[in-house]
């Protein structure tokens, strides 16, 4: 039954043979070489490999921050790799959501304003803004911290401010870079614990590191090394 | 975005570094403070030049004759032709929009009291002058008619010139020595003046008056008169009496170099343009420190821009648009520039109105002074807003969000 739901489940994320090369000077260095790739919708994955794997590259290209020198993608069945700048910005704002290793809070604004951003770019009035600021702070055990700024407040609290943020579009894919890279091992831990809480809730969750127990919470494991997929690998996690 | 909140994202990043929003800011509120107080002070003394003008008297025209340079060891100029009494009747007769006409004679005379004498300039006129000119006798009477059909020689004189000879003795119905080029009469004073002071070059205080039939005759020996001071029956008829004028003096004289008339309008538009090419003069130098303050701010800017690569990455992660991005930093500058500029105005307002108080000249802080500097301001920042902004909104995501 379990297997019959997941396999009607879309695409949320489909790579077909996506390349991405840079230049440096006259030298062109491929970051991603023929990466195929599907991710379906209410998936976990976590995408590692050793730093110059291509890991971050790919993520920037599932992010819609970057496009693929060739090769289709395809997010939510749309093909985002010929969109124009403001469209791929109208996508990151919809239907993705970034989690970043260094938080990337606006360090003068409350916690309830940085969770609004993405509303605000997304033209949401004022009302229906706060209310889903407040809703997706909730979600992460931070109501209690509407008014505070990022300075004061801890690490875990930031990044969990970082993912309400995340959260507050109702993305059909969280994004996360790093996450715990910035937190010590127990915030760590309760962090991905949110993560799982989310995956139960039925969101599509990526999550790139290079640290095992990290991807240890995923269902699936998918491992780069120079710019080419080595393994993808199911683990017994729910 | 809506415009809410363009500003207020303004407002939170100028509030992110608030000593370096205000250094930067420096620049402007001086500039613009300076534009304020120029223009209050230009405009303040333009308004008390046009009201010392209007003081003059009220919808004057001054008829002279004309000058032709001198030749062969005569005086520098001599005057064309000479005016007589004729000529102004002739012009209160047919020009419809004149009011009132009086022929003057003047000439520096020596004037005695017992020991004490003053040389100054007597004025033959008739007793209309003191409607012409709304200059008023304060004590005693001016010349009337009467005065005028006997040759009286009777003498009003200017408020100074009463205080020189006989100093706070009462002048009325005193005798005064009048010694013309080859006569000498004993002079009645009749009369004191009001103070009037000096108005554009002729001091009214150091000024005596005669009846003219008694200057003509008695004192100067001419049938001439040195000119006419007119007065149109409106403001609004003023330029047509000045036609008028010239068109009855044309047909006497068939050469409008032999006659010169002097409309007070004209004097007040040469005025009012001399002070408005010195007010742009003026304003010309403050528009360079609101420059200097503008490449000020555009340095800040590019500074913050420099500083904020990652905030601008998040923001395009989270979903800004680069249109989004160029105008959070543009609507930065400006509020920057708006805020100096309101800083600015009431700077400049007050500094205006210190100045007034101690130099006793006379500032307006008008409204369109207000509106222009905070123009001038906007224009600043969006001008030098640009260039920094549009950096910020070519930023690559993926670079600005790696960026440490």
């Amino acid at each position: 039954m379990v297997i019959f739901e997941r396999s009607r489940k879309h695409n949320m994320i489909k790579a077909i043979d996506i390349k991405k090369t840079y230049r440096v000077g006259k030298v062109e260095i491929a970051a991603l070489q023929a990466v195929s790739l599907e991710i379906k919708e209410g998936e976990f994955v976590s995408i590692t490999g050793s730093s110059g794997s291509g890991k971050s590259t790919l993520m920037h290209i599932i992010g819609c921050l970057d496009r693929p020198t060739s090769g289709k993608f395809f997010l939510d069945d749309e093909e985002v790799g010929e969109l124009k700048d403001d469209a791929l910005a109208e996508i990151r704002n919809k239907k993705i959501g970034f989690v970043f290793q260094q938080f990337n809070l606006l360090s003068r604004s409350t916690a309830l304003r940085n969770v609004e951003l993405p509303l605000i770019y997304g033209e949401v009035n004022r009302r229906e803004r706060i209310d889903r600021a407040r809703v997706a702070l909730e979600r992460v055990e931070m109501a209690h911290r509407l008014h505070h700024r990022p300075n004061e407040l801890s690490g875990g609290e930031r990044q969990r401010i970082a993912i309400a943020r995340a959260l507050v579009t109702n993305p059909s894919l969280i994004l996360a870079d790093e996450p715990t890279g910035n937190l010590d091992s127990k915030t760590g831990q309760a962090i991905l614990d949110l993560f799982q809480k989310l995956h139960q809730q039925g969101h599509t969750l990526i999550v790139v590191t290079h640290e095992r127990y990290v991807s240890g919470y995923a269902q699936r494991i998918i491992r780069l090394r120079d710019g080419l997929i080595e393994r993808d690998e199911k683990t017994n996690r729910p | 975005m809506k415009f809410t909140e363009n500003v207020r994202g303004a407002l939170d990043g100028l509030n992110a570094n608030r000593r370096r929003s205000f250094l930067s800011m420096l620049g402007i509120v001086i500039g613009i403070a300076a534009v304020v107080i120029i223009i209050s002070i230009t405009q303040g003394s333009q308004k008390s030049i046009s009201e010392r003008i209007e003081a003059l008297g009220t919808n004057l025209i001054n008829v002279r004759p004309g000058r032709r340079g001198g030749a062969r060891g005569m005086r520098a100029q001599t005057l064309t032709d000479l005016f007589t009494v004729a000529d102004g009747e002739r012009i209160l007769k047919r020009a419809s929009a004149v009011k009132r006409v009086v022929p003057v004679v003047n000439r520096r005379l020596l004037l005695q009291y017992r020991d004490k004498n003053a040389e100054i300039q007597i004025n033959g006129v008739t007793p209309e002058y003191q409607d012409v000119f709304n200059f008023w006798v304060e004590e005693g009477k001016f010349i009337s008619d009467q005065d005028l059909k006997s040759l009286r020689t009777v003498i009003v004189l200017g408020q100074e010139v009463a205080t020189d000879l006989f100093g706070d003795g009462n002048p009325v119905g005193q005798s005064i020595m009048v010694n013309g080029p080859s006569t000498r009469y004993k002079f009645r004073v009749i009369g004191v003046m009001e103070s009037k002071g000096q108005v554009m070059f002729s001091h009214f205080d150091e000024q005596a008056f005669v009846p003219l039939t008694t200057a003509q005759k008695r004192l100067l020996q001419t049938k001439h008169v040195d000119s006419f001071s007119i007065q149109a029956k409106s403001k609004e008829t003023a330029s047509e009496a000045t036609e008028q004028i010239d068109a009855i003096l044309y047909q006497k004289f068939q050469d409008d170099t032999k006659y010169r008339i002097f409309s007070q309008e004209e004097l007040l538009s040469t005025m009012g343009s001399v002070m408005q090419t010195f007010s742009i003069m003026l304003v010309g130098i403050a528009g360079i420190s609101l420059l200097v303050g503008g490449i000020g701010i555009m340095n800040t800017m590019l500074v913050s821009v420099t500083e904020r690569t990652r905030e601008i990455g998040t923001r395009m992660a989270v979903g800004a648009k680069r249109s989004d991005i160029l105008l959070q930093f543009l609507w930065e500058s400006m509020v920057l520039c708006l805020v100096g500029g309101v800083i600015g105005i009431v700077i400049g307002w007050i500094g205006s109105t210190i100045i007034a108080s101690i130099a006793g000249w006379t500032t307006i802080v008008s409204f369109p002074a207000i509106a222009l500097a905070l123009g001038f301001a906007t224009v600043v920042g969006l001008f030098f807003g640009i260039y920094p902004a549009n950096k910020a909104s070519k930023l690559d995501p993926v670079e600005a969000l790696r960026y440490e």
